[in-house]
């Protein structure tokens, strides 16, 4: 069972690099059956038979080309499997082959039917070689352009993926470093005087450091997130001692709503750094949630002193544009950020969906 | 040697005690939480050496370390950071002595014994270099041999009478020994020339009166002196009153 897994794994892999999309998909299928009618349109449009009988004209080359294109589109479905075996450029190459195989086929049952002899298909009877000749020419052009069209597009896919998961990686919450040796300095403190609180702030810290470094980033939940926004807090609160006071309205909120991990750090640092450190006596940071509307909206306030007008700092900014752009890589865009400055405080919003997360 | 502790964090004081302590000659003679009560330690206790935290609430470490050099004997300012990237390239670049946090103990009695005066070229260029442009919070000037601070926001104006130039607030008048030049320039976005003579606070304008001979005069919030606006500075006068709130 645990090889069936690991094959189904490396399958799947394998599925996500390969071109071909699969033709057994409905939607698919729908599509191929449309693009297939668009250009039987053209070519009866083009063809000089078309003005004598237009309907009947019309019909017969949409049976025609509908045949071809469904029967090369139930081949593909059937031996995609086998093609995934293949590197990209020889299952291409099969491709190819198997739909001018189809078509020499469909052409020459069609001949055979004398679908050909009403003149619709502007051959006489004698025509047999000229007739197949063009069916294939016409089959070769469309399907190389299908195929690169297929190629392309998979690798555009590709490429954007890349691209989304590397700006997942650089946005990464990280731990600013100025915080990181203020706490250093702090627990060099604790350990001459209080050793069981520098265990405490050692073990907060790699809880902290632990959440910053992991790769694993997408499924964790409002309870995690509290518990570390707390250490986080929790590690400030002895350097700062009673300058600073957190008031929490959290209760609200369910505890398995889906938050990206360290969003609420971050802005708790950002709080401490620019509005309660400036602060001769401190302050207090308020941190309210609630739910509205179908959307999870939490609130981080501080008091700014007469100087901090923290919207300006280049700090600040990058660390709001950075959590902006992960809520809305998590959950899109009804997910944001939004700050305001008003009567001596400075409050941060952040908004997205409510999901929940087991 | 008598050390001052400045810093705004408890932990950060108690260990850089814990290790003073320990080192031979080293007296800690006193603890000071912001730039203010840095000064007024200084002044009080008369210490060789102050170990002062750059970034600490109201007063900075850089600007108290400006306004001691109006003391009569300076001490020697060493500062503590924990991390500033570009702080740091500043302090080498003028080679002033700095402890990067934690401290360790070799390089705190290596400091302690090459401790210097700072000077008031150094103390400009580091401040300018920190965090934010070099605009002092407060002004420092010496009044009867003592320091006296006078907080930026409270000042309404700065007048120039021949040599000297005097500040004013509510409650003080004090001469200063600055130019209206340089102040204008340092607080070029919270005071406004009026006059060849005069910067006010753009904060604390009240209103503009057209006195009977045809000279302008501003009234100022908080004193009741009145101060002429000359032809040259009259529209900029005008538009600053008119952008108040209110």
């Amino acid at each position: 069972m645990n090889t069936d897994r690991i094959l189904r794994a490396a399958g799947s892999e394998r599925e996500d690099a390969f071109f071909l999309p699969s033709f057994c998909d409905g939607w698919l299928m729908f599509a191929v059956v449309v693009i297939t009618e668009l250009l039987a349109i053209v070519i009866a449009l083009v063809s000089p038979g078309f003005a004598a009988d237009p309907w009947g004209h019309l019909g017969l080359i949409s049976l025609y080309m509908q045949w071809i294109a469904l029967t090369s589109a139930v081949v593909l479905c059937v031996v995609r499997p086998w093609l995934l075996r293949l590197s990209n450029m020889a299952a291409g190459l099969i491709c190819y082959l198997i739909v001018l195989l189809v078509t020499a086929f469909v052409s020459e049952t069609a001949y055979w039917l004398k679908l050909t002899s009403s003149g619709v298909l502007y051959i006489t009877t004698e025509d047999h070689a000229v007739f197949l000749l063009r069916s294939l020419t016409i089959g070769t052009v469309i399907s190389a352009v299908v195929l690169r069209y297929l190629f392309l597009q998979h690798q555009w896919r590709l490429q954007l993926e890349a691209e989304t998961r590397s700006r997942i990686e650089a946005l990464q919450a990280r731990i600013r470093p100025h915080f990181l040796f203020n706490s250093m300095n702090t627990i060099a403190a604790l350990t001459r005087s209080r050793s069981a609180m520098a265990e405490e702030a050692i073990q907060d810290l790699s809880d902290l450091f632990r959440a910053s470094l992991s790769q694993s980033h997408d499924r964790s939940n409002l309870d995690e997130e509290l518990t570390l926004a707390r250490r986080y807090l929790h590690i400030e609160a002895l350097r700062l001692g009673a300058r600073l006071t957190v008031e929490w309205e959290m209760d609200t909120l369910p505890r398995d709503v889906r938050v990206p991990p360290l969003i609420l750090q971050p802005l708790l640092e950002n709080a401490i750094y620019h509005g309660i450190e400036p602060l001769p006596e401190g302050g207090s940071i308020r941190v309210s949630g609630r739910i509205d509307g179908g959307q999870v909206v939490i609130d981080i306030s501080n008091p700014v002193g007469n100087q901090g007008v923290a919207e300006h700092h280049n700090g600040t900014r990058i660390a709001q544009a950075n959590i902006n752009q992960r809520l809305q890589l998590a959950f899109g865009r009804q997910a944001g950020l939004t700050s305001l400055q008003e009567h001596g405080y400075y409050q941060v919003t952040i908004r997205f969906p409510e999901e929940r997360v087991s | 040697m008598k050390v001052l502790i400045v810093d705004d964090e408890a932990p950060a004081r108690e260990r850089l005690r814990g290790l003073l302590d320990e080192l031979d000659h080293c007296v800690v003679c006193g603890e000071a939480a912001t730039g203010q009560e840095a000064l007024a330690g200084a002044e009080q206790q008369q210490p060789d050496v102050l170990l002062m935290d750059i970034r600490m609430p109201g007063m900075d470490g850089l600007e108290a370390a400006r306004h001691l050099l109006a003391l009569e004997q300076p001490p020697a300012v060493i500062f503590t950071t924990a991390y500033s990237d570009y702080a740091i390239k500043a302090f080498e670049a003028h080679a002033v002595d700095y402890l990067l946090k934690p401290v360790r103990r070799e390089r705190l009695a290596e400091a302690l014994k090459n401790a210097r005066r700072l000077t008031r070229v150094q103390a400009a260029a580091l401040q300018s270099a920190g965090d934010g442009p070099a605009v002092r919070q407060s002004i420092c000037v010496r009044v009867r041999g003592g320091l006296q601070l006078v907080t930026v926001s409270d000042i309404r104006y700065f007048h120039a009478d021949q040599k000297y130039v005097t500040v004013c607030t509510p409650d003080t008048q004090v001469l200063l020994e600055e130019t209206l030049k340089s102040l204008e320039q340092e607080f070029a976005d919270r005071f406004i020339r009026i006059h060849r003579n005069a910067l006010v606070a753009t904060q604390h304008l009240a209103g503009l009166d057209r006195h009977a001979d045809g000279h302008f005069l501003v009234r100022l919030q908080g004193v009741d002196t009145q101060l002429e606006v000359s032809r040259r500075h009259l529209a900029d006068v005008r538009r600053c009153i008119k952008a108040l709130p209110g």
